[in-house]
């Protein structure tokens, strides 16, 4: 827990809270302000929408503790503002809601538009007023009342604020130091929920890759070398960026982990995986699943390989074919887009690490693994969609 | 013919009755953000929920494990001992039964399927648990794709069926006589996967007084009463035993019409537990595991003569239904709508559809604003503007050659859709004429100079609203609507309450049927309270979905303050001591030849001077309880023609909506400033359809658009204000000739934008037949036309 | 949609938020107006064991003009640009980009230095610096290094950050009087993220162009001697002498095979240069 200390609607609040306590749930579940809105939880459709220090913020994504003295406006706290009223009476004119759920994080954003805007555009409100989603009025009544709200204001000679009212830089809510005497905080343990057990995966079932990608090169190797490193499936593991065994490996079950990391979202796969060999055509296949509990997300991969004698037995050409699938919370954002294209490059970084590793260059494999970041070569598509997932959050600029 | 209105009470347009712009009596609250949704109520005690689901798409569940110290605050399906699963059947012949398991059971068959129900003091503590469960599944092939489903060999949803079909319609007449016709057009169109998407999601809270021995469940529903029948089914409870009480809620658009296994999971929970519970629905949630709507797909031929006479259809239609048939509207309600409204307002001589309703490992569907009108017009539509292309004729032309005419009606069409009354002709060409269609041709042939395309779109739909027990008996789902019920009380001091079963979720009703009531009992707008949305209070309904209220509930409470007033013209006339046939009521007071006493006098004798009264007064007193059902239960039919003009750019394929006009005959509007909002809304709706929103799904069944940074909600620049005008053809058969409105909007724009789009692009040979036209679907198409011209190296 | 617990830091000071970062057990996360961290969070797609909360730190809101060079603190907020409480040192063209930034709440308490260290490809900073020419102070307990924005993406989400350091300042060079700006972004809806951004700094006077295509799933693309994508030279007249074809190729050679995509790329590309020339 630990303790802050806001000003809410000109009153002096001092609360307990959990540092994952959004600023919207204190407003709601602990102050009982409930005109305070959640409609997304991920900073897009402005339904909780309040002033921090006089400026609108979104308060489902910004946490309290990281307003600790600040001073907090909602909707509660507008009941006798000038502007507000203004605004009410025009939103009500113009049927400016219906279901009235969007309507005080509208108000608020109107209300610093109408402040900030020098005219009555209404390109320019509809510009200013897009980071608020209303699922009734189709905006109509919301603009018109905004317009009307601003013109009549401009008539009046009230002239407009383009900073809103804020003269010092930084996040809207930080800095306001003195309401801590010291900086740094307890720190409270967070309570750790291991998963009640990290189950390798029983089976490991055939499946169907949604997405299959192909490679070759040739070493100059005999075949039966070649062959021979395939069933050493450390060695192989080895050149899987990020993979790891557990145990000893047999061929019909080999347990580890992968572990991938894109940008801040990290996955640890564990599972299993069976190889399967068939000597007479020099050909075989890894097949793998792994669950990482956390994100319940499942991935599976298999690494089909095929070996062609080349120049008398001289030297081989493997031919690789690669598939995966992933499902669970980590595939549901996003759609698959350049996968390929950035898959493609790491069965290069694999295939590079095998020819290496048949190279006799022991060492450098597992290096050279580790330059891709951790980014594994299965969790091609993991890294895709979870970029993506983090791309569509936050590809506007927003900071981390 | 604007402003027409048969009013039996001959009041003109007075400022608050029958035809005013009352601003709306709810708006106050909401804006100071005191509104009430479930997520507000606080009740001593209350614990948070949140549900394991399932990550997967189709799967056996082999095991759920459950840390040992949470063991007593998770709940399996094991634990729901007696608790039967949701079953919506449907009296049609052939139809499939599913099952819906309140927690998932031996298998799962959808992404976000309810698996365990985690409670703790909060939600972050909740999802902390739900976290810490884990689910050992087998995954299971997915049945992700409707049309691959049907074909033999398909994993199955419900291996005990045989195949994936829920459900096969069809109308067939002889379309032989279409097979010559010189133009034949033929198509597949299909509209996309959307989630509703109402800014406020589901929500419940359940909570058990023993002293009333009464479930209360709080969830924002579109049908209270509707859920307290599923609930008693599934609970095996006395439907005394439940109350549902829907407070204020964010926007429904039909996600709240249905009976969540949520509700009947806390429902089970608080009786276990006996502490209150409550789970909101977060967007996530909304946008994985909810109900979802409007995936169709359509295989059509339209038949004409070179004149755009149609000769007849013939089509196939596939409707994606999901997993389970939701309740109450099942999951065939969409796709045998397609087979009876296909042939939209339009009059041909040819007809055959058939559809499949097809069972997916997806979510189920439900019917969103528009239900299946949506796809149909946009399906109907865009084939019309093919068959003008081909026929080297205007769009509209083609269209008023097969419209039902005015002088038709009431007009029974090929399906044997009644249409009540209207001009369909003249709103398409008023439409035609506003957006100046022949300004379009003369600036499409100079070209603009910022190298977009042009184009212009019409489509027009009729609406049928508020149809009753003649349709819904036929489709034999669980709720068939019969007399819409009313209660209106006159208060001791003079005030007005009205009870309805009905529920107002941004529509105005508070409003709206206020001023029914001063229509009726000229009881000030400000004195009239309207109860709604709670089982104990209000009179059974079907609830708000069709757009009937204003029809149904609006009759009904026209009905009561016509008996109410009946009942104080006779206290009236008592206490003015002449005959009951001498007196009026008329501006809140009953009028005799000698004078008058007001309803408030009235009341006030009734309840605290009983006294006063003569002994033999009508014991009936001042509140009344009475049903409504229109003249004809077939429905009102409004309509709109909508037109807009688009630029799209060739290089990027984004579509901007220039210029947009609505021309609109919904009958008598009761509140105009209401009905331009419902539209200006369904208006948003359908320009998400039409351009942005889209839940795809991949080959494992996993749903890609999860949040709104991908489910793309149309915000203040992607809606245009719209041109409005108003034709008010009243219904014959309605009280004051109202017709139901409030879907109509959501209808038309994606067939008219689409149209407007492929307009553009004609010339380049590209045609959109998908939903939604998204940049990179036009861009595509460009670059394919391009290719395929291209001579070959 | 609630976060995972997290143990929150909010440090005096940049040494003590860099001791907080090496002494924290578990995964630290730094946070400066988690606009695109929050979020995450939520969606439990991030769970740090602790959040060290840097935007109080008066350090990184400080904003000078010293010498040649605008100095931006990490935790400058684009609102801070967007209303100009940041001098202009590139005649309007970062306060264009920053009104353009999402929505005006987030911009509010969205920072610069965040922004630059998510290091996603489709923000617009990420391009924008890039194509000013930009310099980044990175800090660490072993002292302070300077990286130019063109070389501190590595890919998507990654960045030349390593663990234990922290983005301190954005260095801006002053504009020339005789560069020209252009700067378009594609996006499917106001304040959506970016599909395609072309960025381009152009001064025909002393013959140099630097051209920034962003938002392409990875690194931007930088051509710092932007001579080809213009016939060869470049002069008053670039706007006619661009080359989509070059522009096309530097996109397939990096990697861009579906031909949509690299025809969207290419058309925002030749909009921002004919922006720079209107």
């Amino acid at each position: 827990m630990n303790s802050v200390e806001l000003t809410v609607n000109t009153r002096a609040v001092k609360k307990d809270i959990e540092p994952r306590t959004s600023l919207a749930d204190l407003m709601r579940d602990m102050l009982d302000l409930t005109g305070t809105h959640l409609g997304c939880e991920h900073g897009v459709c402005g339904a909780c929408t309040i002033l921090v220090d006089g400026v609108p913020t979104r308060s489902c994504i910004t946490y309290a503790v990281a307003c600790d003295g600040a001073d907090v406006t909602t909707i509660e706290g507008l009941d006798d503002d000038e502007i507000a009223d203004e605004l009410r009476a025009a939103f009500t004119r113009e049927h400016a809601l219906q279901c009235g759920y969007c309507t005080p994080g509208m108000l608020v954003s109107a209300r610093d538009l109408v402040k900030r805007l020098p005219d009555a555009d209404e390109q320019q409100i509809r510009i200013g007023m897009s980071g608020n989603l209303c699922r009734c009025t189709g905006y109509v009544g919301i603009v018109r009342a905004v317009q009307s709200v601003i013109s009549e204001r401009r008539a009046r000679d009230i002239a407009p604020e383009p900073d809103g009212g804020r003269k010092v830089l930084g996040p809207a809510g930080s800095g306001h130091a003195t309401c801590v005497s010291s900086q740094k905080l307890a720190v409270a343990k967070p309570v750790v929920h291991a998963p009640s057990e990290a189950v390798a995966p029983l089976d490991i079932p055939d499946f169907t890759p949604s997405t299959t990608l192909e490679q070759q090169f040739t070493v100059a190797h005999p075949s039966a070398k070649v062959f021979a490193l395939f069933d050493d499936i450390a060695a192989v593991a080895s050149c899987l960026p990020g993979a790891t065994l557990v145990g000893t490996p047999k061929p019909e079950r080999v347990e580890g982990a992968i572990r991938v990391k894109i940008g801040p979202i990290s996955a640890n796969f564990n599972g299993a995986a069976r190889v399967e060999r068939d000597e007479a055509n020099l050909s075989g296949r890894i097949l793998g699943v792994g669950n990482d509990q956390r994100s319940r997300s499942t991935t599976q991969g298999e690494i089909r390989y095929r070996l062609v004698p080349l120049d008398k037995g001289a030297a081989t050409r493997v031919e690789l074919t690669i598939g995966y699938s992933l499902t669970g919370v980590l595939a549901q954002v996003g759609r698959s887009g350049l996968v390929r294209d950035l898959a493609a490059r790491l069965v290069a970084e694999f295939a590079g690490n095998l020819d290496r590793r048949l190279s006799g260059d022991v060492r450098s494999a597992p290096s050279a693994a580790a330059d891709l970041n951790g980014v594994s070569l299965i969790l091609g598509l993991l890294r895709e969609r979870a970029m993506h997932v983090v791309r569509r959050l936050t590809g506007r600029g927003g900071s981390a | 013919m604007r402003n027409e209105r048969d009013l039996s009470s001959a009041a003109p347009a007075s400022k608050q009755g029958v035809g005013a712009r009352v601003p709306r009596k709810e708006d106050d609250r909401l804006m100071r953000g005191r509104g009430q949704f479930v997520g507000d109520i606080r009740l001593a005690g209350l614990q948070d929920v949140a549900f394991v689901r399932s990550p997967l798409a189709h799967a056996r569940i082999r095991a759920i494990h459950i840390p040992e110290r949470y063991r007593d605050v998770v709940f399996t399906s094991a634990d729901l001992v007696g608790i039967k699963p949701i079953r919506a059947i449907t009296g049609l012949a052939g139809f499939k039964p599913s099952d819906q398991p309140i927690l998932a059971t031996d298998k799962i068959r959808q992404v976000g399927e309810l698996v365990a129900m985690c409670v703790a003091p909060t939600r972050a503590e909740a999802e902390d648990i739900a976290a810490s469960v884990t689910l050992d599944l087998e995954e299971l092939p997915a049945v992700y794709d409707m049309l691959k489903a049907r074909e033999p060999g398909s994993p199955l949803v419900h291996e005990h069926w045989g195949d994936n079909v829920f459900l096969e319609s069809f109308f067939e007449l002889d379309i032989s006589s279409a097979l010559d016709a010189p133009i034949k057009v033929t198509r597949e169109i299909s509209t996309a996967r959307q989630c509703m998407s109402p800014l406020e999601g589901r929500g419940v809270i359940a909570t058990f007084d023993h002293r009333l021995d009464q479930l209360t469940l709080y969830t924002g529903s579109q049908m209270p009463h509707i859920v307290r029948n599923g609930l008693s089914d599934c609970l095996e409870m006395d439907q005394g035993q439940i109350r549902i009480v829907s407070p204020d809620v964010g926007g429904g658009f039909g996600h709240k019409g249905i009976l969540l296994p949520e509700e009947v999971c806390l429902s089970w929970l608080t009786m276990k537990r006996g502490f209150p519970v409550r789970w909101i629905e977060d967007r996530r949630e909304h946008l994985v595991a909810a109900a979802n709507c409007r995936e169709h797909h359509y295989k059509i031929t339209v038949y004409a003569d070179h004149d755009g006479t149609l000769r007849g259809i013939d089509c196939e239609a596939t409707v994606d239904s999901g997993a389970y048939s939701s309740y109450p509207f099942s999951a065939c309600l969409e796709a045998a709508q397609v087979v009876s409204i296909l042939p939209g307002p339009y009059q041909m001589p040819a007809y055959r559809c058939r559809t499949y309703s097809v069972a997916t490992n997806k979510c189920p569907i439900l019917p969103y604003r528009g239900v299946a009108r949506t796809g149909v017009c946009f399906a109907l539509e865009l084939m019309l503007d093919l068959v003008a292309a081909e026929a080297g004729l205007e769009p509209g032309v083609v269209r008023l050659r097969n419209l039902v005419r005015p002088e038709q009606m009431p007009f029974d069409n090929i399906t044997k859709k009644h249409f009540d009354s209207g001009d369909y002709p003249e709103a398409l060409r008023r439409a035609v004429a506003q957006i100046d269609i022949d300004g379009i041709r003369a600036r499409q042939r100079k070209g603009e100079k910022d190298g977009r395309l042009i184009g212009v779109g019409l489509s027009i739909y009729c609406e049928q609203a508020a149809h009753g027990t003649s349709v819904y008996s036929g489709w034999g789902i669980p709720m068939v609507p019969g007399h819409e019920q009313a209660t209106a009380r006159l208060t001791p001091d003079g005030g007005l309450e009205l009870k309805v079963g009905v529920h107002s979720h941004g529509q105005g009703l508070e409003t709206t049927l206020s001023q029914v009531a001063f229509e009726m009992l000229g009881v000030d707008v400000a004195k009239v309270r309207v109860v709604h949305g709670d089982t104990a209070m209000t009179p059974y309904s079907t609830g708000t979905w069709g757009s009937r209220c204003m029809v149904m509930a609006g009759g009904a409470v026209a009905t009561a303050c016509h008996e109410l007033g009946e009942r104080a013209k006779k206290i009236g006339a008592k206490l003015l001591q002449v005959d009951e046939a001498s007196v009026v009521l008329v501006d809140g007071e009953i009028r005799g030849p000698n004078g008058s006493v007001t309803l408030k006098e009235i009341a006030h004798t009734w309840y605290r001077r009983p006294q006063d009264l003569p002994g033999d007064v009508d014991p009936g007193g001042l509140e009344a309880t009475s049903g409504y059902k229109p003249q004809r239960d077939s429905g009102t039919f409004s309509y709109a023609a909508h037109a807009v003009t688009v630029a799209v750019d060739p290089d990027l394929g984004d579509v901007e909506i220039l210029d947009y006009v609505i021309v609109e005959d919904g009958g008598v509007l009761v509140n105009p400033m209401i009905v331009d909002g419902q539209i200006y809304g369904g208006l948003a709706q359908g320009i998400g359809t039409a351009l942005y929103e889209e839940m795809p799904f991949d080959r494992a069944g996993q749903p890609l658009n999860t949040t709104l940074a991908d489910y793309l909600l149309p915000g203040p620049t992607e809606v245009p204000a719209p041109w409005l005008d108003h034709m008010e053809t009243p219904s014959p058969y309605t009280k004051f000739g109202v017709k139901g409105i409030g879907e109509g909007g959501a209808i038309a724009p994606p067939a008219a934008i689409g149209n407007a789009v492929n307009d553009a692009l004609r010339s380049l040979g590209v045609e959109m037949l998908q939903s939604p036209i998204t940049p990179r679907r036009v861009l595509q198409g460009i670059l394919a036309a391009r290719d395929a011209e291209r001579p070959a190296a | 949609m609630k976060p995972a617990p997290f143990a929150y830091e909010r440090p005096r000071d940049i040494a003590s938020a860099l001791a907080a970062m090496a002494s924290s057990d578990g995964v630290v996360k730094i946070m400066a107006g988690g606009q695109s961290l929050g979020p995450m969070l939520n969606l439990r797609l991030v769970a740090p064991d602790t959040i060290v909360d840097i935007t109080g730190l008066a350090e990184l809101k400080h904003v000078e003009v010293a010498g040649n060079e605008l100095v931006i603190g990490a935790c400058v907020t684009h609102a801070d640009i967007e209303d100009g409480r940041v001098p202009d040192v590139t005649r309007g063209a970062m306060q264009r980009v920053a009104s353009a930034i999402a929505y005006r709440a987030v911009r509010n308490r969205g920072t610069v230095g965040g922004s630059l260290s998510h290091a996603d490809p489709s923000a617009d900073w990420v391009s924008t610096f890039a194509a000013l020419g930009a310099t980044l102070s990175l800090r660490s307990a072993k002292g302070v290094r300077l990286i130019a924005m063109k070389d501190f993406m590595l890919g998507a989400l990654e960045s030349m950050l390593q663990p234990g350091e922290m983005l301190e300042a954005v260095r801006v060079p002053v504009m020339s009087a005789s560069a020209r700006w252009g700067y378009v972004k594609s996006c499917r809806k106001t304040g959506e993220f970016a599909h395609a951004i072309g960025a381009v700094l152009i001064d025909p006077e002393a013959g140099r162009a630097r051209v920034v295509i962003g938002a392409v799933e990875a690194a931007p693309i930088i051509v710092e001697n932007a001579e080809e994508l213009f016939g060869g030279r470049i002069a008053g007249d670039f706007k006619t002498r661009f080359d989509a074809r070059v522009a096309d190729s530097l996109l397939a050679k990096a990697g861009m095979s579906d031909a949509a995509d690299r025809h969207i790329h290419v058309t925002i590309l030749r909009r921002a240069v004919a922006e720079a020339a209107a």
